[in-house]
């Protein structure tokens, strides 16, 4: 396997980037634009290249009518570029505590995912086609939560645009047949002072659906990291706020800690 | 219980750098009103107190221990009046103070091995579960059954993608029956007495299962054998002509069975399937001791879509050997019936359901609406509506006086 083939959009945090350009939208671009397109995503995905990641997440999601609901999780991750696993564990609000979601990643297909609730002490696998339901009442759909592999999508570079006054490539992006995805296409904008990702905006059709603003980029042990994610359900009009709080790199984790039977542990 | 605290304390400070804490619980008042009297309970109206805290304690990257308290009251007598700190959960009314769980988990590689009192579920499909043997239930309201945890050690060898399941449980744990003075307990309206409460004949023996199960990627699913005995009982009767009256005690028969469950999703739903072949292994006894052979079944499909989530499907029993047994069992009365769910979420803080069962010759049905909020990050309001009708020889028939409103209220910490 070429690792460089392997390469996930959604490495660069782990929250998923499901780039995509539809293919007629890149009916009129030159190959050496899709190259070039393809190049800049394995380059930025190649910078976020970690053996592990662990952070503590702050959800804060907005409704249309401005209130708040507050979620924290703890977030841990072992591997990278679509053969990791991840699990995910809230610890607030009190009747959510231990509430677990493990999702692992494959470089070929759709991630397993399986969510734990204690409560009633069951695991129950995420199928394919609830994937693009709302994860947890956030603006998140479980399909986000997923890491992709570079060579399920065809890439597009779409030109140049600022973000937050910084230059970023526009790349647009269709999943390949093979892959099943709720988004008919994205366009992802990507910094090219550091290669780090500032936008994520999510097609259904030719109808933007979600977009995905990521801010306070820093270097994290030599990652440019966004500490904060800002997801909009542009359909229903509320959006949740992420924030990244304890954010490690490359720490030492266990594989058996990333199992449907760590999960139920509390 | 010394021996774990003892362990848990000369870890403690062993691997200072790797311990976790973590303490969770709620409070909760609910109070049901029921519309209607029935002649063995004309009690309409029941408050209820739960208190619970679980604390889960890993002192090391090996091991874990967890346990847990449950405080109870009742206005209705359905809890204890004595206190005492209860372990095994085979007493016929609730217990004031009781060990919800009590368990240390040992991991290492592949293997995990818990030991104590802990929650075992295998059944994949809801509302009625073949495979789940180890899973006993509280059943003094029937149609709202918590689960219950059981002592027993299991270890799960977990594979790539195929896991091996073992659970041995030296000490049985019954679901918890309706108290026969009370409106659950399903008495006809003709009766001329309430029967008396005999006790339980506790089997002595252990029980043991094993169960293989795969996670492929296009289904999952997996086999399982269970020795040991039902954890839902067989009711015989005696007259007592001193008293005069009717005593009614429960027997839980030895059963085998094999078991296997599948979950597939396909483009439009999630295909879920459970069944098991119920057998009786005892065969020393009279028949009204032993349990019919029989294979209960289960077939759903479910789907979320956007702020919905739907499950619905159908449970089966064919009996393949039918003794003069009297069982009480839930699972089987819920059978040859179309079993449904539908959950709306409103918003993050606000939710709807909708669930129900119809027997298949319509002669019983139930069904129970809820909507539930949240306040704030501890906070939590339910109300729910439940309407059960049929005829007195149906299992949900028989409960057609036991319609009901509740209104719950939850602080979780």
């Amino acid at each position: 396997m070429s690792k460089r083939r392997r390469l996930s959009a959604a490495a660069f945090l782990w929250l998923p980037v499901g780039v995509v350009v539809s293919s007629h939208v890149a009916g009129g671009v030159t190959a050496q634009a899709a190259d070039d397109a393809r190049t800049i995503v394995e380059e930025a995905q190649r910078r976020t290249d970690a053996k592990s990641q662990r952070y503590e997440g702050l959800l804060q999601v907005f409704d249309a009518r401005g209130r708040i609901s507050d979620k924290r999780w703890t977030f841990e991750r072992l591997g990278s570029h679509g053969q990791s696993r991840a699990v995910l564990r809230f610890v607030a609000p009190p009747e959510v505590k231990g509430v677990a979601l493990l999702v692992v990643n494959h470089p070929d297909r759709a991630s397993d995912q399986w969510m734990w609730t204690p409560a009633i002490e069951r695991d129950r696998r995420i199928a394919l086609q609830d994937r693009s339901t709302r994860f947890f009442g956030t603006d998140f759909s479980f399909e986000d939560l997923e890491e992709r592999d570079v060579n399920q999508f065809d890439y597009v570079l779409a030109g140049e645009e600022p973000i937050d006054g910084f230059v970023c490539w526009k790349i647009q992006s269709t999943p390949r047949r093979t892959k099943s995805s709720q988004y008919t296409r994205s366009i992802v904008w990507i910094r090219k002072d550091t290669y780090a990702l500032a936008r994520i905006e999510n097609y259904q059709k030719d109808k933007l659906v979600r977009r995905l603003d990521y801010s306070d980029i820093q270097n994290v042990q030599g990652i440019w990291t966004a500490r904060r994610m800002e997801m909009a359900d542009l359909t229903r009009g509320s959006r949740t706020r992420l924030t990244l709080d304890r954010l490690q790199y490359n720490l030492p984790l266990k594989e058996e800690d990333f199992t449907l039977q760590a999960i139920r542990r509390q | 219980m010394r021996t774990l605290v003892l362990l848990l304390l000369m870890l403690a400070p062993a691997a200072a750098d790797a311990q976790t804490l973590s303490v969770r619980g709620f409070g909760e008042g609910e109070v049901f009103w029921f519309p209607q009297e029935v002649p063995a309970d004309p009690t309409r109206l029941i408050g209820h107190f739960l208190g619970r805290g679980e604390v889960f304690y890993k002192p090391a990257p090996v091991i874990q221990f967890a346990g847990g308290l449950d405080l109870r009251a009742n206005s209705h007598d359905q809890v204890e009046a004595g206190w005492r700190l209860d372990y095994g959960d085979r007493g016929a009314e609730r217990p004031r103070l009781s060990v919800r769980r009590l368990s240390a988990t040992y991991t290492k590689s592949r293997l995990t091995v818990d030991g104590g009192k802990q929650f075992i579920r295998w059944g994949k499909t809801d509302i009625v579960t073949p495979t789940d043997r180890f899973a006993p239930r509280d059943f003094l309201n029937v149609i709202n059954g918590e689960f219950l945890a059981v002592t027993a050690v299991r270890a799960v060898i977990q594979l790539r993608d195929d896991a091996f399941d073992g659970v041995w449980a030296p000490r049985f744990t019954p679901s918890r029956t309706p108290l026969l003075d009370q409106r659950w307990s399903g008495i006809p309206p003709n009766a001329v007495q309430v029967p008396v409460d005999g006790g339980a004949t506790m089997p002595t023996g252990s029980q043991f299962g094993i169960r293989w199960s795969h996670l492929g990627a296009a289904a999952e699913y997996s086999l399982s054998y269970f020795d040991g005995f039902n954890h839902l009982p067989l009711i015989r009767s005696s007259v007592d002509i001193e008293a005069p009256a009717v005593v009614v005690t429960r027997l839980y028969p030895a059963i085998r069975t094999y078991g296997g469950d599948l979950a597939a999703p396909t483009p439009w739903f999630t295909i879920k399937g459970e069944a098991a072949f119920f057998e009786s292994s005892s065969n020393d006894v009279p028949p009204d001791e032993r349990s019919d052979d029989y294979v209960l079944f289960v077939a759903q499909l479910e789907r979320q879509s956007g702020e919905w989530t739907f499950v619905g499907g159908y449970a089966g029993e064919i009996v393949v050997r039918s003794r003069s047994s009297l069982p009480f069992a839930p699972d089987r009365g819920l059978s040859h019936a179309f079993l449904g769910r539908a959950a709306y979420t409103l918003d993050p803080n606000r939710s709807v359901a909708l669930e129900g069962a119809v027997r298949e010759n319509g002669r019983g049905v139930y069904t129970r609406g809820e909507y539930s909020q949240a306040h704030g990050q501890h906070w939590r309001t339910t109300v729910a509506a439940a309407v059960i009708g049929g005829e007195t020889d149906d299992f949900l028939g028989q409960y057609r006086r036991n319609s009901y409103m509740s209104a719950t209220l939850r602080y979780s910490y």
